[in-house]
């Protein structure tokens, strides 16, 4: 590889780091913002007692309700980013213990499914095999993002996106099933190199779906 | 006069707690959650603000801003959004929007800005009246 190869292949990494760091702010803002709106309302429930109309207990258990689960999401949301955020730690030398493929295919259910809703397709993982892979943990969720949203692109509203892993003859499968039409192949040199390093082939499978093998 | 609102934002629990403060404060609030729904609601019924949010699933806040002023070249539209950079604040300003806020919003600034937005929608009717008033005038012959 080029120096000039691989400064390329950096700044495509950072890319995809500012990608998933403006989704992840973007849906911590709008935690910020119900739980915002909530506590506002409870503060004006507050001043409205002190002038004498009545305390609704409903109305304030629901606002309370809404905000704790608001704290829920958010935390949900900065874990997962923490997960990601802490791939790049993975060496990649003889001393990397593996990738748990299931753990990342949650993180990437995890961290995709905003970009999935904003394209009104759900996304949601089926059976999960537990298996182990020599493939970088960083590099295979860039390819799981490129992949789901190629997939994204040729899915209609409303239809679901599954993803699954299973055992194969030789490493391991990874399957992207939507619901409606079958899917393609992603087009984009940039995929191709990615699965290429990570010693994955893709190909589309008789139901439509794509499958990500694993070889290592 | 009452302030007559229509929010529209994807997440639920936002849109209910706010439209509540609002109503509190005298307003008279409608909300959609869908871009479908919003377009159903701004056909149906006038508006003297439209509070919108940045970024919907499916059409989003800019594409949705345009339809809205296409249909409704007078309706005053004030973008939501979780990320208020310049470039889209001025390309929200450029398609028409009335003004540009960040998430979370103060409600007594978005409060400020939903009145000022009524007191424009009202001088523009005025001007449209008159200007009807003064054709006719014209093409009477006395």
């Amino acid at each position: 590889m080029t120096p000039q190869d691989s400064r390329q292949e950096s700044r495509e990494d950072l890319r995809f780091f500012g990608t998933v760091s403006a989704s992840v702010s973007h849906e911590l803002k709008n935690v910020l913002a119900v739980i915002n709106e909530a506590a506002g309302l409870l503060e004006d429930l507050a001043l409205m007692a002190g002038r004498g109309t009545p305390l609704d207990p409903e109305r304030l258990a629901r606002a309370a309700t809404t905000i704790l689960g608001q704290v829920r999401r958010g935390d949900t949301i900065v874990r997962a980013m923490n997960g990601f955020a802490h791939l790049p730690d993975e060496p990649e030398d003889a001393t990397h213990a593996g990738t748990d493929l299931a753990a990342i295919l949650n993180l990437a259910a995890s961290l995709f499914t905003r970009m999935a809703d904003m394209r009104q397709v759900s996304l949601r993982l089926g059976d999960c095999a537990p298996a182990m892979s020599q493939a970088n943990p960083f590099d295979l969720i860039r390819l799981l993002h490129s992949a789901m949203l190629a997939a994204f692109g040729t899915m209609g509203r409303g239809d679901t996106l599954t993803v699954s892993l299973a055992p194969a003859s030789e490493g391991t499968r990874l399957v992207l099933s939507p619901s409606g039409a079958p899917l393609a192949l992603p087009d984009d040199p940039g995929f191709n190199a990615l699965a290429a390093r990570l010693d994955t082939v893709a190909a589309l499978d008789d139901t439509g779906s794509l499958v990500l093998a694993i070889r290592r | 006069m009452t302030e007559k609102v229509l929010l529209i934002d994807d997440e639920v629990e936002f849109l209910e707690n706010l439209s509540e403060r609002m109503r509190v404060r005298g307003m008279d609030v409608s909300t959609a959650q869908t871009t479908d729904n919003a377009i159903n609601a701004v056909e149906e019924a006038e508006y003297d603000a439209i509070v919108l949010d940045l970024q919907m699933p499916g059409m989003n806040g800019i594409e949705m801003l345009k339809v809205i002023k296409e249909r409704h070249p007078d309706m005053q539209v004030i973008l939501l959004t979780g990320q208020a950079t310049l470039e889209a604040g001025i390309e929200a300003m450029k398609l028409g929007a009335m003004d540009f806020m960040e998430k979370p919003a103060d409600i007594n600034s978005l409060t400020e800005k939903i009145k000022k937005a009524q007191a424009k929608k009202m001088l523009l009717v005025e001007k449209k009246a008159e200007s009807r008033v003064k054709d006719i005038l014209s093409g009477k012959s006395w």
